[in-house]
């Protein structure tokens, strides 16, 4: 029982760091490129979002058991970067290839997206982290999916931010991408106040 | 109804020259600056721009590869066929990265370890499937090793200067050496996440209003943002149009 | 010697093996999951102009060309693309271009700063669709422009100013996508037959005293117009006429008799440009 009580403890405290604490985008400076270029729409925000944490789980799970059946028995963790970014683009064209087929709507929302995917920091990052953590499976999916759920939450929510921008008198210089990262900063701040939540 | 052979016209681009080596280099240092006037990369910039060791490294590191990259892809352009062109792009890029991770844990320790895991994440940085999209995959082999060193030297330069600013100003120190009088108090945040994000933003308001116009938007790359690129290819398998 | 080998083999054929079973299952999943696309709207794709602006009405080029191919939208629905494009897509599909008749967009309210009243001072969010939830927006008249550009911004082809107050269109370089019709928050925006010049601009379906009260170029619903036009173009409904462009030639007589200069003739000069005192 107390073992199962410390379980359940780890796994909310790895799931709400991976939020909060060390959010992807706002602390850890993961995927920043879909963070300035699609924000400028909640309606896209969210479909990037949504997008990168399904990615984020299938690529973190099939790139732990990469690791620990293929490269770490042959000692062969030089590969590491190579395998996982194979799995990841590999991961994202089939699932636009199945999207296609069984989900066109969700194909034709998303579909754009999906390519970029491919080069997102983060989605490469996370199994990285991953393996640097030497996380069991378990703990895997557990801090993906807290980070998947982060970055989209960021997104949408630096999204709203910039909407209400947009409508807003601007001078001409801070207009676009420059006005945005002053908004950043303000929220990146507000969640600098999360650091300390969990005593290490 | 309507076949292959009915279609009245072909949709040809139009066989573009390499640009000059005096244009490449301008092209990348200053007027293509790829983290000041094309937004990408904004990965590193923002995240080891705490101290000017870092940025330099990081910078150099990405120059290195970018250039051994272009070259590599420049010289496999008629060789990878178009509908896997991305992932094969992708995976010549890990590889170099690989390398560079490895002569960096060797060589330069201290460097790696502060950079961490942002060393392979030199294969997701936009710069160079950009620029192997847009310029190695179009011109010649050395045009292209070109174009390479002069966006990382670009990129490095940008990189090296925000993490000046950042460092002395926040840190009171620059490579490690203190530069500011001891009645400076250095503002911490200028290090932390919202730092980045600050320094960032002041540059950009400065490219803004230097070129007294839209920076990025318009010429990021779709991989990037597929609303303002001009090459976004419909899907990570497309041809492109 | 057998060591160095197994050194440099082992690598590369688990990392061969490993592209090599991803790219199997992925040809694999091509094939299986393949959706069956017309070939036709590569091509059709391939003449776009590629802008992914969103004017045809589809989500971007790659949508338009699928509607195309499915008769969806007609070859001409490419508005910046304009007669090249259409023709190209009209060529590939087999089909005539057919006569499409050219539309512009018109905005229905005259009510400049000058001739308006306003019913409260607004400060903020400077965007018709905020200003108009407070109360139908600062304007005495419920129903008229309120000059804060919603449509300007959703115009991609910059064809609407705002000249005092009151958007207006510049009719040379509206391209008829009718994105500025989905953004006004009041509905003023229509389109209407190009080279019909005379337009009734106001919307206001308050009784006449009310109308004039808000502004002064507003329609009172007199009826003059309706006596005076020799083509029975124009019918008074609630207090509003509106002209039927259909039926209308041009012919300027109602312009005449309106007593409140209500109705507008595009590309000519407004009466009286100010009853402000």
């Amino acid at each position: 029982m107390n073992e199962l009580g410390t379980i359940v403890g780890q796994i909310i405290i790895t799931m709400l760091s991976a939020i909060l604490v060390e959010n992807l985008v706002l602390s850890r400076f993961l995927g920043m490129c879909p963070f300035l270029g699609v924000t400028q729409k909640t309606s896209t925000a969210a479909g990037m979002g949504v997008a990168v944490a399904a990615v984020l789980m299938i690529v973190a799970a099939l790139a732990w058991i990469v690791n620990v059946t293929l490269l770490v028995p042959n000692n062969l963790e030089f590969l590491q970067t190579m395998s996982y970014i194979l799995i990841i683009a590999a991961v994202v064209q089939f699932l636009e290839t199945v999207l296609r087929k069984f989900i066109p709507p969700l194909y034709k929302a998303l579909g754009i997206y999906l390519p970029l995917i491919t080069t997102n920091c983060a989605v490469l990052g996370i199994p990285l982290i991953n393996t640097q953590r030497g996380y069991d499976f378990g703990m895997t999916l557990v801090y993906t999916l807290g980070a998947g759920l982060g970055f989209a939450m960021a997104l949408v929510l630096f999204s709203g931010v910039r909407e209400r921008m947009a409508k807003s008198d601007i001078p001409a210089s801070l207009q676009g991408v420059s006005g945005a990262l002053f908004a950043a900063t303000l929220v990146s701040m507000s969640f600098f106040g999360f650091q300390g939540l969990f005593a290490k | 109804m309507s076949t292959q052979a009915e279609v009245p016209f072909t949709f040809v681009l139009p066989k573009e020259k390499a640009p000059k080596p005096k244009a490449i280099v301008i092209a990348g240092l200053v007027k293509e600056n790829p983290t000041l006037k094309m937004v990408l990369g904004c990965c590193p910039t923002l995240a080891v721009t705490t101290a000017a060791p870092n940025g330099l490294g990081l910078g150099l590191a990405t120059a290195l590869v970018l250039t051994m990259s272009n070259f590599v892809i420049s010289l496999l352009r008629n060789v990878i066929p178009d509908k896997v062109r991305i992932p094969s792009y992708i995976v010549i890029i890990a590889g170099f990265v690989t390398i560079i991770m490895y002569v960096l844990k060797a060589y330069f320790p201290a460097l790696d370890k502060s950079l961490g895991i942002y060393i392979p994440l030199i294969v997701a940085n936009c710069i160079l499937l950009a620029r192997a999209e847009m310029f190695a995959s179009k011109f010649g082999p050395f045009s292209s090793a070109l174009d390479g060193l002069a966006m990382g030297i670009g990129f490095t330069i940008a990189l090296f200067s925000i993490a000046t600013v950042r460092e002395i100003l926040g840190n009171g120190t620059w490579f490690g050496i203190p530069m500011t009088p001891h009645f400076f108090s250095p503002a911490v945040l200028l290090i932390l996440p919202p730092g980045g994000f600050l320094a960032f933003g002041i540059v950009m308001v400065i490219m803004n209003y230097l070129t007294r116009g839209k920076v990025g938007g318009d010429v990021a790359c779709a991989t990037c943002n597929p609303e303002n690129s001009h090459c976004a290819p419909d899907s990570i398998l497309g041809g492109k149009a | 010697m057998n060591n160095i080998f197994l050194h440099f083999a082992i690598p590369a054929l688990i990392l061969g093996g490993l592209g090599l079973v991803l790219g199997l299952i992925l040809a694999y999943s091509a094939k299986a999951f393949a959706v069956k696309v017309d070939e036709r709207i590569k091509f059709v794709r391939s003449v776009l102009p590629g802008a992914n602006c969103g004017a045809c009405g589809q989500a971007g080029c790659e949508a338009f060309a699928e509607a195309a191919v499915e008769g969806k939208v007609k070859p001409s629905g490419c508005p910046v693309g304009g007669e090249s494009v259409a023709k190209n897509v009209a060529a590939i599909l087999g089909v005539e271009l057919g006569d499409s008749v050219s539309t512009v967009a018109r905005v229905a309210c005259g009510g400049t700063i000058a001739v308006s009243r306003l019913k409260y001072s607004y400060d903020g969010i400077k965007s018709c669709a905020a200003a108009g939830a407070l109360h139908n927006g600062p304007k005495a008249c419920a129903f008229g422009c309120l000059g804060f550009g919603d449509c300007v911004s959703a115009c991609p082809f910059d064809a609407i100013v705002i000249e005092n107050g009151v958007a207006r269109i510049v009719e040379e370089k509206c391209r008829s996508c009718e994105a500025c019709v989905a953004a006004c928050p009041k509905k003023l925006i229509s389109m209407v037959p190009r080279g019909k010049n005379f337009v009734v601009a106001c919307k206001s379906t308050q009784k006449g005293p009310a109308t004039k009260k808000a502004c002064d170029v507003g329609c009172i619903g007199c009826s003059k117009c309706v006596k005076v036009c020799p083509h029975d173009a124009i019918t008074v409904v609630n207090n509003l006429a509106r002209i039927d462009p259909a039926l209308c030639q041009n012919c300027g007589e109602c312009v005449k008799v309106c007593p409140t200069d209500a109705i507008h003739e595009i590309g000519g000069v407004l009466r009286v440009e100010s009853k402000a005192v």
